[in-house]
């Protein structure tokens, strides 16, 4: 028995884990106790996360579309048809009706592989990832606030918290290990504050639970802003000395009372109050969020107000303090720091400099397109127009992620995905190319505290598979652009050539618990805590925000919140497949309050229909007041009841993550 | 039973040859930490922490196949794996006494009686306890005194040898030129060493014994414990003596049909038709995963289902005092 040290595949905490092998089959998994994160702990899906590596369903060769069948085809056939019908799209109807979906699954140097395919080869800067769809608004908030969209500090800092102020994440599901450092923090001492419509595992462990109107972010969080300043608990030289547009701040909170803020949010004032003094006073302040902040068409207004809070109490810059976007997957960090988003090359370098674009076209030795690209619900948007054509999809399974799923149905002329099972997806595609899993291949993940570290491979691709970086390597030389990249260990040597906040990363210093970026150079530490001394884009700045009027839709008079659950990941590829995980939540529920449910007269267990305004499903009901009335909620992994289907396409209008978490529903008994 | 010495760089000659006859398990160092792998020359990690994948592992494996089928054709093909001759070399005496339960559970299930039988097992007596242990208190380490097919403890001169059984004194006799025979004052300063390291581990939780964890099982504050258990089965999955299983089909129309391994933290380990569930909190699931360790198991094989590893403490994620229970009442 062999045992390879490499990196959990399920959520952005980017855990350390020993995969155990014999006769090259992956038969177990172990925690790195030398990781500084896991130490020695990992959460129910991280334990099982070897389970669904050899499963008889695996995609083990190539397929190619025949009418309404897809055959097995050689990587051959595969590979020249892909190559030859993206050519023709791209000649015939322009670069721009050609699109790349990567994988935030996939590694940093597939991604980046990806990414040029795109750019240097499709010409089209049509490219982007699932971070659409979570934390496209700490993106666009948190980089114009603070100067980076990433977590500011590693989980392990809020250990060392006197308040954590959680809103819209459900930790001790999703983020089990950042969930376990907030304990940590509690049973020192710390207060936790939990601001979420659900009663949550973590909202159960808090000293105090607001349970807010869902979508009245911006009104609660201006409130404690405004209680703050009118107790002058902010931070005077903080606000002097690091931060700009406090004046605007001090104005466009001035309505907040605690009595209005309870009449949109419905958070009794005198709790608002209790929340925002011990936030206020808190020497160490740290803020936890996650989808629940983002999937709102004001996502973006919901991140920019929580900086506002954080800047306003001087709560960055230093351990225990900070802002904390918990990221959904192992290496959404990393998709995005490749560069896989239409509008920003590697690095976060924009594709509107024509500085940065030289510096990539001559590296690559091709010319760059200049306008920036599609976003992925745009892509999908397009499609549906006509005006993109092909799509490469990478591991990702639109089909049943993305909301309102009816119109990703609409024809294409040519759709090819990558994937290690057969999805949604891959049931439209004309070729579907089988990769490699996480245990069968090199390379790193990005963790969402911006962690670099390396995943390694433990066996052979099952199958006949091939790692996504192969396949994307394979494509670009047979589009014209000959890579020359024997191993993923020099892509990222190109990586770090390229990338500033990469510039000091290689293979050799990446030991076990990796490195955090920025690390300009190979001399460079690595930064742990961002925004130290001084903000990258010199002062702070503040950003006024307004909550917007939520109004209830008479016919359709519930509010669908969409999530995930501890034992689920996502659509369930992989984890429905693990046998333990879906045992434990082996079909959907949709769960109501008791008191919605005495009026619409259902039991637990008993089937309901759900309806939104154009689609509808039936759906077995859980009773349970862990939501609140006129609420209810459903997670989104089950083709059973594809909860996607009912969710909203409205579109932040800055950041275009689509509203997931505010849909108006209407329920009745079957 | 006679005892023998071999000198300290007799050691990896031993195990080099022997791991040409058959397959070595030891402790290595992995990145930095400690893990059982088939060894292969690498430096052994013996006088570091107990790995925390425990060795048990290769007796009862997280999972198995049992069976591989067809089902268009009905056929069904069982493939029994031939065990492969193995030495444990470097496992611990808590581990030890793991087996010695399992051994009680699974007397009768094939699969684990073909593994243990191809399997010499080599203790390393623990003169470096961890920081979660607590064998001493309830009398299992830091020595063992039985059930080992050879007893090594590290001394001044390289290590006393002590055979336990046919199968160690079997292994011995192949490598007499490499052994000496022991001395009086060789066994002597064994026990000084582990009167030493058991000294060690009483000062790390002096108030821990059995009669007070069971009395601590009656008293815990199951609900608000259970609140913070993360459900991770973290405690299960490194429990050297917890041995739940599951049988599931793998694959429709073609798979395997498997065991692994599975937890009685879970919901879905007991739970019923129409979803009814026996242990319907999390908290009263706790509470069984202890009373089957030191009330059920004991009953029925006449050992207690604790070996005092304190892995179960490494791997928690929610502040839950596992190691003994007893900080979560106060005693």
């Amino acid at each position: 028995m062999e045992k390879i040290l490499t990196t959990c595949p399920y959520c952005g905490c980017g855990c350390g884990m020993f995969l155990h092998v014999e006769d090259g089959q992956v038969v177990g998994s172990s925690p790195s106790t030398s990781h500084p994160l896991s130490r020695g702990r990992l959460c129910v899906k991280g334990w099982l996360a070897h389970d669904f590596i050899h499963h008889p369903d695996r995609l083990r060769s190539p397929l190619i579309r025949d009418d309404d069948r897809q055959i097995k085809a050689t990587w051959e056939d595969a590979l020249s048809l892909v190559s030859r019908r993206m050519k023709e799209i791209m000649e015939t109807f322009g670069p721009d009706s050609l699109a790349v979906l990567t994988s935030a699954k996939g590694t940093n140097e597939e991604n980046y592989l990806l990414m040029k395919l795109a750019r240097a080869v499709l010409k089209t800067n049509n490219v982007d990832h699932v971070a659409r769809l979570c934390h496209a608004p700490s993106v666009t908030g948190l980089s114009a606030a603070l100067g980076s969209g990433a977590m500011t500090n590693p989980h392990r800092s809020l250990i060392s918290a006197d308040v954590v102020l959680v809103t819209g994440s459900n930790t001790t599901e999703q983020h089990p290990l950042a969930a376990s450092c907030i304990m940590e923090a509690k049973s020192r001492g710390a207060k936790l504050i939990v601001v979420d419509p659900r009663t949550t595992g973590i909202a159960r462990l808090a000293d105090l639970h607001l349970v807010p109107e869902v979508g009245s972010d911006v009104a609660w969080t201006n409130g404690m802003v405004k209680v703050i300043i009118d107790e002058g608990l902010f931070d005077q030289e903080f606000i002097e000395k690091r931060t700009e547009g406090f004046g605007l701040l001090e104005e466009a909170v001035s309505g907040y009372t605690p009595e209005l803020v309870e009449k949109i949010s419905g958070i009794p004032a005198v709790d608002l109050r209790r929340a925002a003094v011990a936030f206020g006073s808190a020497e160490r302040g740290s803020i936890v969020y996650a989808m629940g902040t983002t999937q709102h068409a004001n996502g973006t207004e919901n991140v920019l107000a929580l900086a506002n809070l954080a800047l306003v109490t001087g709560n960055l810059g230093r351990e225990g303090t900070g802002i904390y976007p918990l990221r959904g997957h192992q290496n959404v960090q990393g998709a995005c720091d490749m560069g896989a988003l239409p509008d920003l090359y590697p690095g976060y370098q924009p594709v509107s400099d024509a500085g940065v674009r030289e510096k990539f076209e001559k590296a690559w030795g091709a010319s760059l397109p200049h306008r920036p690209g599609l976003t992925a619900m745009e892509i999908m948007e397009a499609a549906e127009e006509g005006r993109v054509r092909g799509i490469y999809i990478s591991g990702e399974n639109p089909m049943l992620s993305y909301p309102d799923q009816d119109r990703v149905r609409k024809s294409l002329e040519f759709l090819a995905v990558a994937e290690i099972f057969p999805t949604e997806t891959t049931a439209l595609a004309d070729v579907v190319l089988p990769v490699a899993s996480f245990a069968e291949k090199d390379g790193t993940f990005t963790s969402t505290e911006r962690r670099v570290q390396r995943v390694r491979k433990a066996i052979d691709p099952v199958g006949g598979s091939r790692s996504e970086g192969e396949v994307a390597v394979e494509l670009m030389n047979r589009l014209g652009l000959e890579s020359g990249y024997s191993r993923p260990e020099e892509v990222m040597e190109e990586i770090a050539r390229l990338v500033p906040i990469y510039g000091g990363i290689g293979y050799p210093r990446l030991g076990a618990g990796g490195i955090f970026w920025p690390c300009p150079d190979s001399g460079h530490p690595a930064t742990e805590i961002l925004h130290q001394d001084s903000f990258s884009i010199g002062r702070a700045r503040f950003h006024p925000t307004a909550h917007q009027d939520l109004k209830r839709d008479e016919e359709y008079p519930f509010v669908l919140i969409t999530g995930r659950c501890l034992f689920h990941f996502h659509t369930g590829t992989m984890t429905r497949r693990t046998p333990l995980l879906e045992r434990e939540k082996p079909r959907p529920k949709i769960e109501i309050n008791p008191r919605d449910a005495e009026k619409i007269c259902i039991g637990c267990g008993r089937m309901v229909v759900v309806e939104s305004k154009d689609h509808r499903l039936t759906v077995e009901a859980e009773i349970i007041p862990d939501v609140p009335p006129k609420t209810v909620f459903m997670p989104f992994h089950f083709r059973e009841a594809p909860a996607n289907l009912l969710t909203s396409q409205r579109l932040d209008p800055r950041s275009k993550i689509p509203a997931l978490k505010r849909t108006p529903v209407r329920i009745t008994r079957v | 039973m006679r005892s023998f010495l071999l000198p300290r760089d007799g050691l990896v000659l031993f195990l080099n040859d022997l791991s040409k006859k058959l397959e070595l398990i030891a402790p290595v160092m992995m990145e930095g930490e400690p893990v059982f792998v088939t060894w292969s020359g690498e430096k052994l990690a013996l006088d570091s922490e107990n790995p925390l994948a425990s060795p048990v592992e290769f007796f009862l494996p997280q999972e198995e196949v049992l069976f591989r089928y067809v089902q268009y054709s009905g056929r069904y093909t069982f493939e029994e794996e031939e065990p492969r001759p193995r030495m444990i070399f470097g496992m611990r005496p808590c581990d030890l006494k793991a087996v010695e339960v399992l051994d009680r559970i699974f007397g009768s299930d094939h699969l684990y009686v073909d593994r243990r039988r191809s399997t010499v097992i080599a203790v390393l007596n623990c003169i470096t306890p961890g920081e979660g242990c607590f064998c001493a208190q309830l009398g299992i380490g830091p020595g063992s005194e039985e059930g080992y097919d050879l007893l090594f403890t590290e001394v001044e001169d390289g290590y006393l040898v002590e055979p336990g059984s046919p199968a160690g004194t079997l292994v011995l006799r192949d490598y007499a030129d490499l052994f000496t025979e022991a001395r009086p004052h060789h066994l002597a300063e064994k026990k000084m060493k582990l009167d030493m390291a058991e000294e060690a581990v009483r000062r790390l939780g002096p108030q821990i014994s059995i009669p007070l964890i069971e009395e601590a099982i009656e008293e815990a504050p199951w609900e608000e414990i259970g609140e913070r258990c993360l459900r991770c089965g973290g405690c299960s999955f490194v429990c050297p003596v917890c041995h739940c299983f599951n049988v599931v089909d793998r694959g429709v129309p073609d798979g395997e049909r498997l065991r692994c391994r599975d937890s009685c933290i879970f919901s879905g380990f007991a739970r019923m038709a129409n979803d009814i569930n026996p242990r319907m909190s999390q908290g009263e699931r706790l509470r069984n995963w202890y009373k089957n360790k030191f009330v059920y198991l004991p009953e029925r094989t006449g050992l207690v289902g604790c070996v005092g590893c304190g892995r179960c403490s490494r791997v928690c994620l929610g502040p839950i005092d596992r190691k003994g229970l007893l900080k979560e009442v106060g005693i």
